[in-house]
This record gives structure tokens, sequence and C-alpha cells, in this order.
């Protein structure tokens, strides 16, 4: 392609020897720091927050998954609660250790999300989002309806905590669950179950007609979403050690999908940063309290409009941006200018 | 007999889109499927390939009914098809779209492809140097790493049949692999189709072009979805009256 | 017999504020396939406005009625054109302007108003005997109102040159704009409208009950509902839908007390659009 031509492809850069050594060492600098937090940050407050991050990263990111097969699923909140809540009744009532209702609790959520993926796999992606949408109200009902199972409207009380309570502990444990659920979850779309999700997006024509199952596979990523999503809130559970309905309802799903598609819903680390981002702007904005969904709500519309693949596209926008800047100045210079 | 179609027929509503069509397809034949448009042509692949379920009659591929079976299982049977306004993995490049397409051979299991075994690992070598093939064989590989969306119409085509071969199909079943194509694109493919038949595999095309009879054993014509007429190519020419009728007196370039 | 009466009445008020807000939020849906998530947002917006203009500013009720209408409704026109319209068919980009506009409307709400208790002046007083029952002259008007907005919609969708073209609009988006019909105007009319109906539902429901930050998240479920059982295109889907939606919510808290009557509600609604996802009176929505 002659230089002459305009192009809207903008092709990515070829791995040059040096930046492939740059991210390996950001990434190591990061691994340290984030390590060592607890010992760098002194106060329980801000670990309380980055323990609460975590867990979203991970229903954020397996949020994210389950869009992988072109479904929009609008009821993730409502599978953490299911998760949460699971886990919860279970500790309470049963007396169970949280080794045993967390993973349980997780499990059961992936079955009950597939089993209510199956029927509505086969809805239009409209359809789907807004079944699911009805879906997850209704589990919020349920929850509130549920007497002293439960703890109804009030909430649910009384859930064992884990490491007698010590913040530190909580953080490296929920930090080891967010690394071994992404790990997971990248190993799951980038291999070739991934490119079966994808190529189900891409058109599910084409994919059943190479021999892809699109209902199986597609029940597969909710599955799998909600496997994560039950992970999270059972683990909420047994950190907050109290549970309240109005926790999943679908405003928490809204910020969800929000924490997805802010960050960006093309890539992995997108929901990533999306999460980290809209947790840490109202506690930095912790001076404007009740005025913070303002700045979450105007950066949400600066990404609309001026960063339609969220945030994680902004490094190469700026660079796109950049390159054409200095083709400029090379037309200004060849034309004498 | 490879594929019969027996009575089959389609109902939308009040419109009857097939209508109580009978055809046979013997293995390592080339049988053409010609028809005004709207005459049913998709509508009958859409029917033997699951993509339709149909409201009456049956479709026995190599001796078992698949009817209404759904359209992995009828990819799983040996079945591969390209589409008329030919949908494609749009993002992505074109060895992926091929790629992607081995899913059934060779079938990894969930549990080797989560975590990468060896068997994985060899059927995935296996799938790239099975792509490269197919790819060199219909002339994209110089392009293999564009996006399929970036690709002129008629490489877009090349690559849908590119896609449709990584199934392994016994029976190929192409709905207007010619269109929009220029005359060496054309020559190129009309090569490729023989060439795929000599490796055994049977074909059915569907097309508006009479170019394509030429290639074919037999010629089956379809219009208002039922079968008008059908024999060699030969014969259905010379059933001119008939055909002038149904295209108006309108001979493909 | 009292309680009769007072189920009957709350089901007609219901209903109607149901179908009126149902019917704004169908038209962006059905047109351009745009589901205006913010609509509850709106609605809860007008019922603010409406007693901002009453008390803080001293309007007339009916006046402030009117005039929140068109602020609203201006406030939709500006939605249309900048927040959906570049966006159609583009449903991520939807979803996130409206979480970002219900955002700043219920954080705006919120601040201003606060978490009190308020809510709007009855629009009528007394009580009317009939025999051995007795209705609130309230109730009465606010069924009254709707009932003429029901009126007036269903005469302007069918009668008017615009309503026929919004029509036109939502069986075939791109044959009507071949057709000559002006979509962009037409559809800014749409939200105009919708919106100015919205906000009139919220200062009614406002009086007659009260008013609340997260009023709209309420009524966007129902609007919900009822939008997605109707089905693309269809009018009196919506009528019938929301009859049966007004009727289930006056009726289950009688029978069945809280959460469980609205989890039976709900799940009904998932079963329905299991068996029939566009709707049972409606077509597909064209996204």
């Amino acid at each position: 392609m002659s230089d002459n031509q305009l192009s809207t492809y903008i092709p990515s850069e070829p791995a040059t020897a040096r930046s492939r050594l740059i991210k390996p060492a950001i990434l190591a600098g990061l691994v340290v720091i984030i390590a060592l937090l607890p010992l760098l940050l002194g106060s329980p407050y801000l670990l309380h927050i980055l323990i609460l991050t975590l867990i979203y990263i991970i229903a954020a990111v397996s949020l994210r998954t389950i869009t992988i097969s072109g479904q929009f699923p609008l009821a993730h909140g409502a599978f953490m609660g299911i998760g949460a809540y699971l886990a919860g009744m279970a500790s309470k009532h049963l007396g169970w250790s949280p080794w045993l209702t967390i993973p349980l609790a997780a499990l059961v959520t992936m079955g009950i999300g597939m089993l209510i993926g199956y029927p509505f796999a086969r809805l239009r992606a409209l359809y789907y989002a807004l079944g699911s949408l009805f879906f997850g109200i209704g589990v919020v009902y349920i929850i509130q309806a549920g007497g002293t199972w439960t703890g109804g409207y009030s909430g649910l009380t009384g859930i064992h905590p884990m490491f007698g309570g010590s913040k530190t502990a909580y953080y490296y444990f929920f930090l080891g669950l967010a690394i071994v659920s992404l790990l997971a979850l990248y190993r799951f779309e980038f291999s070739r179950i991934g490119t079966n999700l994808k190529a189900i997006a891409q058109s599910h024509l084409v994919a059943s007609s190479v021999g892809i199952n699109e209902g199986w596979f597609r029940v597969l990523a909710v599955g799998v979403g909600c496997f994560f999503a039950g992970l999270a809130g059972a683990g909420y559970a047994h950190y907050n050690m109290v549970l309240s309905p109005a926790s999943f309802n679908f405003m928490a799903t809204l910020w969800l999908v929000m924490y997805v598609l802010i960050g960006g819903i093309d890539s992995f680390a997108g929901p990533i940063v999306g999460t980290i981002i809209l947790i840490l702007i109202p506690e930095f904005a912790r001076g404007l309290k009740e005025y913070s969904p303002f700045l979450s709500a105007v950066l949400l519309l600066i990404v609309v409009y001026l960063m339609p693949k969220g945030l994680v596209s902004l490094p190469s926008l700026v660079r796109a941006w950049y390159s054409e800047r200095r083709k400029g100045k090379k037309i200004a210079h060849v034309s004498g200018n | 007999m490879f594929l019969e179609i027996k009575g089959l027929t389609k109902q939308f509503g009040g419109l009857t889109a097939v209508n109580r069509f009978d055809m046979y397809v013997s293995e390592g034949e080339i049988v053409g499927l010609i028809g005004p448009n709207g005459a049913g042509k998709t509508t009958l692949f859409n029917l033997i390939t699951g993509v339709l379920r149909p409201t009456k009659g049956r479709v026995i591929f190599d001796g078992e009914d698949i009817t209404g079976k759904k359209a992995h299982i009828v990819a799983q049977r040996g079945i591969g098809r390209t589409f008329q306004l030919n949908p494609l993995f749009a993002n992505f490049t074109v060895l992926e779209n091929v790629s992607a397409s081995f899913h059934l051979h060779p079938k990894s299991s969930l549990f080797d492809i989560y975590f990468s075994t060896k068997t994985y690992r060899r059927n995935e070598a296996y799938i790239l140097e099975q792509s490269l093939e197919i790819l060199k064989l219909v002339g994209l590989e110089k392009v293999k790493d564009e996006l399929a969306k970036n690709l002129p119409h008629g490489y877009q085509k090349m690559l849908g049949i590119a896609r449709a071969l990584a199934v392994k199909p016994k029976l190929l079943l192409l709905d207007e692999p010619i269109a929009g194509m220029n005359p060496d694109e054309i020559d190129f493919t009309m090569t490729g189709i023989r060439k795929t038949r000599q490796q055994g595999t049977t074909i059915v095309v569907v097309e508006h072009n009479m170019m394509i009879m030429n290639l074919c054993d037999r010629v089956v014509v379809i219009n208002f979805g039922q079968k008008v007429a059908e024999g060699t190519p030969e014969e259905v020419r010379k059933n001119q009256e008939v055909i002038q009728a149904y295209f108006g007196g309108e001979h493909a370039a | 017999m009292a309680l009769v009466v007072a189920t009957v009445t709350n089901l007609l008020i219901l209903s109607s504020m149901y179908i009126v807000v149902a019917l704004g939020f169908a038209f962006l849906f059905n047109m351009l396939g745009i589901p205006n998530f913010a609509h509850g947002a709106i609605y809860m917006l007008g019922g603010y406005i409406g007693l901002a203009l009453i008390s803080a500013v001293g309007i007339n009720q009916w006046v402030a009625l009117i005039l929140t209408a068109v602020v609203v409704g201006a406030f939709g026109l500006f939605l249309e054109r900048f927040c959906f319209r570049p966006f159609v068919g583009d449903f991520n980009r939807i979803v996130m302007i409206c979480v970002a506009v219900i955002v700043i409307l219920q954080t705006g709400v919120n601040i201003i108003a606060g978490t009190q208790i308020l809510s709007l002046p009855p629009f009528a007083l007394g009580i009317l005997k009939v025999g051995p029952a007795s209705v609130s002259y309230e109730r009465i008007v606010t069924f009254a109102i709707g009932a003429v907005l029901l009126g007036i919609i269903i005469w302007f969708v069918n009668r008017t040159k615009w309503g026929k073209q919004m029509q036109a609009i939502s069986q075939d988006r791109l044959g009507a704009s071949l057709q000559g019909i002006n979509v962009h105007r037409v559809s800014a009319l749409a939200s105009f409208i919708g919106c100015a109906l919205a906000a009139i539902a919220g200062c009614l429901i406002g009086a007659y009950l009260n008013l609340g930050p997260f009023m709209g998240d309420f009524m966007l479920v129902k609007v919900l509902i009822l939008a997605i059982l109707a089905g693309a295109g269809s009018i009196s889907g919506i009528f019938i839908a929301g009859l049966i939606l007004g009727t289930l919510d006056s009726a289950l808290p009688v029978l069945i007390s809280g959460a469980a009557g609205d989890a039976i509600a709900v799940g009904i609604v998932v079963v329905l659009m299991l068996i029939r996802p566009q709707g049972f009176f409606g077509h597909e929505v064209e996204m």
C-alpha cells in the first residue's frame, strides 16, 4: 500500500526487540508493587477498596467472557448475588467452612446459569439481553421474598469470616483468587474454545456450517461466566459477612456492564482497566461526596463519544494521532513550507 | 444414491417456497441446480443443511435420514456448503477463517483444548498445515494475514469455498460460487471445482450463470419451488423453450 | 367492598400509567430499535420538575403539568438528536449513554431533593359517594387524565399524518425513508411526545403516590415488560399487556404479600419471553 492511500485500517506495530522487553519489565514491576501493597499502604480502608476491586475485576472479566459469544447478558449482578447468598446461607445455616461454600456456590451458580442459559441461547441478542434483565430482577425478588432463609429485605447477617478477619490476609486471598480466575478466563478465551465463540459471534450460520454447535458453546460461555460471578459473590459474602439484596440488583449489573464497556469490550484487559478506574474515581473524588457519580457518568460519555473501543484503546488512539501529526509535518516539509 | 431428497416441502405461513421437491445425487457427480431468482434454490440448500426445518418430506444422505437435523450435525455427517451472500468471520484473518473451520477434523475434546495437551497441540499444528494447503489451493496464501472484511469481493468468495473445504466434505453444496467474479476468477474456480470432484467430493452447484452447466454431469431446473426439468446439460439446454420461458430469453454472459 | 373499589381504581390508574409511559418508550423502540433505558429516569424527572414548578415557582399545578411535559419533551428532543440518532444499531453505546443519563438524573435529583419523601399536591380533592362505595376524586381525575392521554395517542397514531408515518417507519424503516418520509423529523417528534407523556405520568403518580429518585427504576421494569410482551409495532398489544400487568400489580399484593408476588410476576414474564420473544402482538424489532 503506497503512502498516498488513505487507510482506515491502522495496523498494529510490529514487535521490535525493545518493545518486547518493555512489556515484561512493566509487568514485573507491577507484580512487585501489587504483591507488596498491604505493606506500602498503611490504611485498612485502602486495602478494603483494593479487595472490592479484585472481587469486581473477577466479575467484570467473567461478564466480558460471556459477551465473546455475541450475547450480552444483563444479569451478572444477580449471578453474583446467587453465589453470595448460596455461600452465605450455607455458612450461616449449615456452618460450612468458606473453603467449602465458596467453590460449591460457584459451581451451583454455574449450573443455574447454564440451566437458564440453555433456553435463552437461541434468542436474538436484544431479546437475550432483555430476558436476562428480567431474570436478574426476578432473582432479587426471590431473595427478598426468602424470609428467614435469605434474610429478606433487611439482608443476611452472620456469615462466617475468614482468616480471623485480617484485611491483609483477605487481600492476598482475593489477589490469588483473581490471578487464578484471570488465568483461567484468559486460557478459555485464547484457546480454540474462544475461537469458536468468536466465530459464532461473527456468523452463527457459518459457524454451524462447519460443525460448531452454537447452542452448546453459548451455554458453555454463560456457564463459565456465571461460575466466576458466583465465585466473586461467594468471596464477597465471606468478606463482608453481611449481604443485602440491593447489592445485586439491576443497578449493580449495570455498573458491571459499565466497567466492561468503559474499559473496552474488545480486549481482555478492558474490564480490568474499567473496574479499577470506576472504583478509584469515587475514592479520589471523596471531596465531591455525592457528586462523584457525575464523574463516572461523564467518563462514560467521554468513552461513548471519543473512545468507542474503551479506555484500553487510549494508547493506540494517541499513537495514531501522533503519527497523523508527523505525517502532516512531513508533507508540509516536502512541499517546501 | 448418495443424496436423496423426497417430497421436500417448506411453507412459510401462506407461502410455499419449496413444493414436493424430489432429487437425487449419485456419489462423485457434479449436479447443477438452476433456476431464476426466488425459485427456491437457497431455501433448498437451507433445508438440506438444517438451517431450516422442512414442513414435509425427507432428506437422506449416505444412507442416513438427516431430515430436520441441526446444522452442525449435518456438517458432522460430511456436508459442507457455501452461502449466497457469503458471510464470513469478518474480523478474523483469512488464515483464521480457514483454521477456525477445522473444528471437526480433527476434533479435540474440551479437556484437550483447555489444558493444551499434546493431542491438542498436535491437532492444532496439523490444522495450521492443512489450512495453508487449502489457501494455496484456492490461491489465497498471499493474503493469509489480511482481515477477511478487507478482502475484495472475489477473494471473499474464494475464502468461502476454502472454508467449506475445511470440513472435508463428502458432499459440497455451492451456492452461486461464481457470482460477482471476473472471468479469470471464474476459470480458476471452475478448475478448482473439477479438482475437488476428482478428489472424490460430490458437488451440487446452484447458479444463474450458464457456464456452470459445462461442469455438470446433470442439471436440475427448479422454479417456484418445484422441479421443472432434469437431465444432462445438453438435454436441458435443448429444453430451451422451457428455460426461455423462465429466464425470459436472458442468457448469462 | 371498599377493598374491591380501591383495588379496581388502583388497577385502572396503574394500568393507564404503565401504558402511557410504555407507549412513549415504544415509539423509539419500534421505529429505531432503540431501547431507551433512561425512560424510567425521564418519568422520574418529570415528577420532580413538576413539583419544582409548583412549589418553588408557585405555578398552578395544571399549568405546571403542561410546562413539565414541554420541558421534558424538549429534553427528549435533545436525547434523540445527540445521544440516540448517531448510534442507531449500536446496542453497547446506547446502553452506555442510557446508564450515563440515568446516573446523571438520579444523582442530580438526589442532591437537590435528597431522600425526603416528597409528593405533588393532589390534582383533585374530595370523595365521591356512589351508594355504599366511595372513591376519591383524585383517583377519578388521575385515571381520567390517563384515559384522555391514551385517547389522544390512539387518535394521533391512527388518524394523523405523523402517526401514520410513525407506523410506516416501525414496519420498514428503509422503505419508509425511500418513500420520502423524513425519519429524523418523525423520530424527533416521537421522542418529544414520548418523554412528555412520561413526564405527565411522573407528575400524576407523584401526586397519587409519591416521588423518589429511584421511582424510575420501578417504572422502567414495567415499561420493558410491556414493550417486550407486546412486540414491536403493536399499540393494542401494549394496551392489553398493560391491563394485565396493572391487574397483577394491584391484585397480587392483596393476595400474596410483598416480593413473592413480584417474583411470580417477573417469572411469568421470563417464561413468556422464552415462548415468544418477539412479543405476542407485534413483530420483531429491527435494530
